[in-house]
């Protein structure tokens, strides 16, 4: 099964703090997005392996938009 | 002579620098990124140009694009306004070796400035008290040790390039070395990723300090005037939400005294245009110098209504090469200013709300000239997440303090904003706040006060 981590809010994706094939804990921080110079943690709502990051640093995102794909 | 100002900025500080452009007869260029282009702001320039995508790497930090359109629009001077690229001595050199003028200190002062430890150790050289730590970067957590022993906790640990509330690291009490170290390593890989340095130095906490600034004009033959002092002691994460002019506690004498530590310093430098030096004052009423601001504030309005000086215009003027048309005893201060900063945030936990203005009807400005609006901000428009959260500055004037606080409330309450969260709660609650009033503020004022939950009530 796949999970897909989702943006939670607009604005910038400011670092991906894991790799492709990490195993990860449910609750573990992903991603870090950067809203209006404010730095939100996005953390994942399922444990499982990192498949796919889908965005790079300083990528513009809307609500939702897909970030990391995990197997779970 | 400069003929046409090209201004690497987006949002109210584009308007305001075209406005005075217009009273000078100067032509304006305006970049925009993505995010910016259906922007009304935009179109008041005489000439617009897309630098970009939406992120900031990509547009309003691109110096290469910028330099382009520098280039393309034939403007001779650039205006950088405050943020972005204002103060990075690599854009300033690239504007210059371009042929256009700089609106600003020379490139080789602003990379100075852009050492924090630079300008302590140069201050503590002129006598100018300088908070206790070190005035250059430290080599090992050691160091932090030893400082703890000396001048006690806490301390803090900052990026000697830092800037804008980041790399800063408060310690509280002494931790074991692997924690400490940890603390250390970290500030430097944020040092080294967001400001190209990881030097980092140790500076003891004043308590309750009061963030008094002085804003000061310096033109190319040295000249140094001071147009007063303002504090900022208002802030939330090293942002500040509410400025004014004069401080309740600033005697004349301190005044006086701060002018003149102020024009040592400028004169030292050998800084030209407008700028800022910011002190801390504690509780015993002794200052110390904490750092320069080598551009337009956002801030700045404050000072125009009580000295009646258009401070974009003293910038054009000096960068063009003017000499400074007053002296000292020619700058009057009259009445008394606040600003208070409305982001666009939740009142209550101060989280960022972007999106789109549905609904916007602002004070009036026309008939009530003791109030003053810097905002671009405009109904159906959109305010993009990528940015500073700032929405309006909303400044009044009064005769004295009371007054002014009185004017900028009753401006606050008649604001309608839809579609997007905004801070004018928490402004009203502090203004509000019986301690406000009676001016006993500091830095650490909001989060001990619990204003933002006092927002809920109000």
């Amino acid at each position: 099964m796949e999970y897909t981590l989702k943006a939670p809010m607009p604005g910038l994706v400011a670092r991906v703090v894991v790799v492709e094939g990490e195993s990860v804990t449910e609750g573990q921080e992903l991603a870090v997005i950067n809203c209006m110079k404010i730095e939100i943690s996005c953390p994942t709502g399922k444990r499982g392996t990192v498949k796919k990051i889908l965005v790079g640093e300083w990528d513009e995102m809307d609500v939702d938009t897909p970030m990391i794909l995990l197997e779970v | 002579m400069i003929k046409k100002i090209l201004i690497a900025n987006r949002g109210e500080i584009v308007s305001r620098i075209i406005k005075t452009c217009n009273l000078m007869g100067i032509e304006t260029v305006v970049v925009y990124s993505e995010a910016d282009k259906d922007a009304s702001y935009v179109k008041q320039a005489n000439e617009s140009y897309c630098i970009g995508a939406p992120s900031p790497i990509k547009s309003y930090l691109n110096i290469e694009s910028i330099v382009t359109v520098l280039k393309k629009s034939k403007a001779d001077a650039v205006h950088p306004g405050y943020g972005f690229l204002s103060e990075n001595a690599g854009f300033a050199k690239a504007v210059v070796a371009s042929g256009a003028i700089w609106i600003g200190p020379d490139p080789k002062v602003l990379e100075n400035i852009e050492s924090k430890c630079y300008c302590r150790k140069l201050a503590s050289e002129l006598d100018l008290p300088v908070t206790p730590g070190t005035i250059q970067p430290i080599e090992t957590i050691r160091d932090i040790y030893n400082i703890a022993e000396s001048v006690g906790v806490p301390l803090m640990l900052k990026l000697d390039k830092g800037g804008g509330g980041k790399g800063i690291q408060r310690i509280d009490e002494i931790q074991d070395s692997k924690k400490m170290q940890a603390m250390f390593d970290s500030l430097q890989r944020v040092g080294v990723m967001a400001f190209a340095s990881g030097d980092v130095y140790v500076e003891k906490v004043i308590e309750r300090a009061r963030h008094i600034e002085v804003q000061f004009l310096a033109d190319q033959d040295q000249q140094v005037i001071c147009l007063g002092e303002r504090e900022c002691s208002i802030q939330r994460r090293y942002q500040k939400i509410i400025e004014e002019s004069p401080s309740v506690v600033v005697s004349e004498t301190e005044r006086q005294r701060l002018f003149a530590y102020t024009k040592k310093l400028i004169h030292t430098m050998r800084y030209t245009g407008a700028g800022t030096i910011e002190y801390l004052r504690d509780i015993e009423g002794s200052y110390y110098f904490m750092e320069i601001n080598a551009r337009l504030q956002v801030e700045h309005p404050v000072t125009e209504y009580i000295t009646k000086i258009d401070i974009v215009e003293q910038q054009i003027r000096i960068a063009a090469g003017e000499k400074l048309a007053m002296q000292q005893q020619d700058v009057s201060f009259c009445g008394h200013a606040i600003e208070c900063r409305i982001y666009a945030e939740d009142p209550e936990t101060f989280m960022p709300s972007p999106g789109i203005i549905r609904k916007l009807s602002l004070p009036d400005t026309i008939i009530n000239t003791s109030l003053r609006i810097d905002s671009v901000a405009e109904e159906g428009g959109n305010v993009p997440p990528y940015y500073d959260p700032l929405f309006a500055k909303v400044i009044s004037w009064g005769s004295d303090r009371q007054s002014a606080i009185e004017i900028l409330k009753t401006g606050l309450m008649s604001f309608v904003v839809e579609g997007i969260k905004t801070t004018i709660r928490a402004d009203l609650a502090i203004l509000n706040h019986p301690k406000f009033v009676a001016g006993d503020i500091h830095t650490a004022f909001l989060s001990e006060e619990h204003c933002l939950s006092q927002a809920k009530l109000s």
